[in-house]
C-alpha cells in the first residue's frame, strides 16, 4: 500500500458518520486548557506540549480540515491541520509518547469530553499508517505469533507451572492442590499476565492457594492465557480483536462457564469491555476480573482472611484501566478491609487517582523511557505521602512500574498484587 | 422592519436550522452498539454527568481553577442573558429602566468575565500555544454582543451595530468553536452513558478501609 492510499485510510478512521460519541468528542473542545494539571505528563515538565487538549486538538484538527465546511474552506481560522509527515511526527510522538490514556483528563475536563478515546482513535490511525513505534507494536507482534506477549515457550510455562504445583502442594500439605492445565468442563478458566510465569510466578501461586481454598473448578489453558492485550494500545483494532478471539474460543473449547482475568487493567478493559465491541458480538459466557472473585470469596465466606497477618501498612494504587476504564473501585477496598490491618488511601484515589506512568503500552516504549519515569514522580510522591510500606495494585503492568518507580525514587516499599496479599492473609 | 433587524432574523434562521442539523445528526445516530454486559445504571449516570461531575468539589478544572471557572460561568450566563435580550427586543418588548440598568450593570460584570478568559488566552504561553484564530474571535464576537446589549439596554442608540454584529455572531456561531452550544450537552451526554454503562458513574460509595 502507497503512502498516500495508508493516509487515505488513516482519514477514513475520523471521517467514519456512524459514531454520535466520537463526532461530538471532536467537535467539543473549546481549548480552555484545563486539563493541563490533571495529566502526568504535563505536571512532570509542564511542557505545553503535553496538556491534554493538545492530544485531542491533534486528532481533531485533522477532522476538521477533512471533515468541516470551515475546515476545508479557511483551515487556518480553526487550526485544521493537513495529514502530512510534521503532523504525523507530532502525533507519534504525543499520542504514543506522552500519553497513557489513562483517563484522568477526561473525568476533569471542563466540557467531559473523553480525551483518551480520542488519543486511542489518534493511535487507530497512526497504526493504519503501520506507525505504531516499533517497540510496542513489536509486543503486539509477539502476542499474535506466539500466543503472548513475552513469546514464552509453551514447554517453559507448563515446567513452571509443574514447579508452582509442587511449592503448592508442600504449603498445603495436600497432594490434590493441583494447578489445572487444559482441563475442559471447568466453571473458570483463568488469564495470566505473561509477566507471572516470567518473572512473577509468586502471584500465580497465591491464586491457586486461594482458589484452592475456595474449592474452586478452574483451569489454565496452554494454549491461550494472556490476559494482556496491546493492540489496545497500538490502536490497531483488528490485532485487538485477534487476540480477543483466541481467549474467546479457547473459553468456548474448554466449555468454561466464565473467565477470569488476571490482575491486568488494560487486559481486563480491553477484554471485558472493548473486546466484544472489536469483534462484534457479545460473548457466551462471564467475565469476572479477579478483584470481584476475589471480593465475592471473601464476602461469600469462601475463604476467611484474617488481616492480623498482614499488620504492616498498606497502601492501594488503582489502575486507571480497571477503575476510571471499568468501573471497579469498591471492590479491591471490601478486600483490603478484610485483609490488612493498617491502610492508607492515597491522596487523591479511586476515580481521582493518579496514573502510576506505566499505562499506554508506556512500559514497552523503551523510547520514552525518561518521560515515563519523569511523570512516575506523581505516583512516588502519592505513596511517599502515605507513609506505607506495601503498595498493592491489581495490575502487572502497574506492578512493573511501581517497581521501578520505588527504586528510582527510593521508596523502599514492597510492590504486591491483590492476590498475593489475600494470598498472605490465608 | 428596520433591514438590519431583517438581516439579524435571517441570521437567527440560518443559525438555528444549522443547529438544527447537528443536533439531529447526533440524535440520530444515538448510542454506539456496545456488545459488552452492562454493570450500571446509564441514566443515574447521565444525571450525574449533568450535576455532580461538573460540580467545582468533583472538577479539578473547577477547584484548581476557581476564577477562571467563576469568570466563564458568569461570561455564560451573560451570553444567555444576551441571547434572550435580543429576541425580546427584536420582539419590541420595552423594559423599565431599573429592569434595564439592572440587566445591562450584570452584563457588565460578565462581560468584564469575557474579557479575563480573553486575557488569559492571550497572556499565558500554554493557552496561546493550544489557541487559534477561531478561539479569539468566538471571544470577541461573544464578549461584544455582550457590550452592546448593555449599551442598548442603557438607552444608546447603537441598533444597526447592535443587530449587524449580532446577525454576523449567529452566523458565525455554528461553523467555528461557538458550536459547543449543541456538542457541549452530546459530549456531557455520551461521556455520562458511557461510563454509567461500565459503573464508574455515579461513584460507587464504598467504605474505606479504617486507617491505623
Amino acid at each position: 500500500m502507497t503512502e498516500e492510499s495508508k493516509k487515505r485510510k488513516a482519514l477514513e478512521i475520523i471521517s467514519r458518520k456512524g459514531n454520535g460519541r466520537m463526532i461530538s468528542y471532536l467537535n467539543s473542545c473549546v481549548h480552555c486548557g484545563l486539563c493541563a494539571e490533571s495529566c502526568i505528563f504535563y505536571l512532570a515538565g509542564k511542557d505545553p506540549r503535553f496538556i491534554p487538549a493538545r492530544k485531542v486538538d491533534i486528532v481533531a484538527s485533522l477532522y476538521r480540515r477533512y471533515n468541516t465546511m470551515t475546515g476545508k474552506l479557511f483551515p487556518g481560522l480553526t487550526g485544521a491541520r493537513e495529514l502530512n509527515d510534521k503532523t504525523i511526527e507530532e502525533m507519534v510522538d504525543i499520542l504514543y509518547g506522552s500519553c497513557t490514556m489513562c483517563g484522568r483528563c477526561t473525568i476533569h475536563c471542563s466540557i467531559g469530553l473523553d480525551i483518551s478515546e480520542v488519543v486511542r482513535l489518534g493511535r487507530n490511525m497512526l497504526s493504519t499508517m503501520d506507525l505504531v513505534p516499533a517497540t510496542l507494536q513489536s509486543t503486539v507482534k509477539a502476542a499474535i505469533e506466539t500466543g503472548n506477549n513475552m513469546a514464552i515457550p509453551k514447554e517453559d510455562l507448563v515446567d513452571t507451572i509443574k514447579w508452582l504445583e509442587e511449592d503448592l502442594q508442600f504449603e498445603l500439605d495436600d497432594p490434590k492442590a493441583t494447578i489445572p492445565l487444559d482441563e475442559p468442563g471447568k466453571k473458570v478458566i483463568y488469564t495470566l499476565n505473561p509477566r507471572e510465569p516470567k518473572f512473577f510466578p509468586l502471584s500465580i501461586s497465591a491464586m491457586a492457594k486461594i482458589f484452592y481454598l475456595a474449592g474452586e473448578s478452574w483451569t489454565l489453558s496452554t494454549k491461550m492465557y494472556d490476559v494482556t492485550n496491546y493492540a489496545y494500545f497500538s490502536g490497531n483494532d483488528i490485532e485487538a480483536a485477534e487476540i480477543v478471539n483466541r481467549l474467546a474460543d479457547v473459553t468456548k473449547e474448554l466449555g468454561a462457564e466464565k473467565v477470569v482475568l488476571a490482575e491486568c487493567g488494560h487486559g481486563s478493559r480491553s477484554f471485558r469491555w472493548e473486546g466484544p465491541n472489536y469483534i462484534g458480538m457479545s460473548y457466551p459466557f462471564e467475565v469476572y476480573t479477579s478483584v470481584e472473585l476475589l471480593n465475592d470469596y471473601i464476602r461469600s465466606g469462601r475463604i476467611k482472611p484474617d488481616p492480623s497477618k498482614n499488620t504492616r501498612r498498606v497502601t492501594l494504587h488503582d489502575p486507571c484501566n480497571l477503575v476510571r476504564g471499568g468501573g471497579i473501585m469498591r471492590e479491591q477496598r471490601e478486600i483490603l478491609e478484610k485483609c490488612v490491618s493498617s491502610f492508607t488511601e492515597m491522596n487523591p484515589f479511586g476515580n481521582d487517582n493518579y496514573c502510576c506512568g506505566g499505562g499506554g503500552g508506556q512500559l514497552s516504549m523503551s523510547e520514552y523511557n525518561e518521560r515515563r519515569m519523569g511523570a512516575g514522580k506523581i505516583k512516588a510522591d502519592q505513596i511517599r505521602a502515605t507513609g506505607a510500606e506495601i503498595v498493592v495494585t491489581p495490575c502487572h503492568n502497574c506492578v512493573d512500574q511501581l517497581i521501578q518507580i520505588n527504586q528510582a525514587y527510593k521508596l523502599n516499599v514492597q510492590i504486591k498484587t491483590m492476590a498475593e496479599i489475600v494470598a498472605d492473609a490465608l | 422592519m428596520e433591514w438590519y433587524k431583517i438581516v439579524s432574523l435571517v441570521a437567527l434562521a440560518v443559525c438555528l436550522v444549522s443547529l438544527a442539523v447537528h443536533f439531529i445528526r447526533l440524535i440520530r445516530l444515538g448510542n454506539p452498539v456496545d456488545f459488552s454486559v452492562k454493570s450500571g445504571d446509564t441514566a443515574k449516570a447521565v444525571a450525574y454527568s449533568f450535576s455532580g461531575a461538573m460540580s467545582p468539589k468533583k472538577k479539578e478544572s473547577a477547584y484548581m481553577h476557581l476564577p477562571t471557572y467563576t469568570a466563564g460561568l458568569l461570561y455564560h450566563i451573560g451570553t444567555f442573558i444576551s441571547g434572550a435580550m435580543f429576541i425580546l427586543l427584536l420582539s419590541g418588548v420595552e423594559f423599565s429602566a431599573m429592569l434595564s440598568l439592572l440587566f445591562a450593570a450584570f452584563l457588565g460584570i460578565t462581560l468584564i468575565a469575557g474579557l479575563l478568559v480573553l486575557m488569559k488566552r492571550l497572556i499565558k504561553k500554554e493557552l496561546r500555544s493550544l489557541s487559534n484564530p477561531d478561539d479569539y474571535i468566538s471571544n470577541i464576537l461573544v464578549t461584544g454582543v455582550q457590550i452592546l446589549t448593555a449599551a442598548v439596554l442603557l438607552g444608546i442608540s447603537i441598533d444597526v451595530v447592535y443587530y449587524v454584529w449580532v446577525a454576523v455572531l449567529l452566523l458565525y456561531l455554528p461553523v467555528g468553536k461557538l458550536r459547543h452550544a449543541i456538542y457541549f450537552f452530546a459530549t456531557r451526554y455520551h461521556l455520562g452513558y458511557y461510563f454509567g454503562y461500565r459503573g464508574t458513574w455515579p461513584e460507587k460509595g464504598h467504605n474505606k478501609p479504617s486507617a491505623a
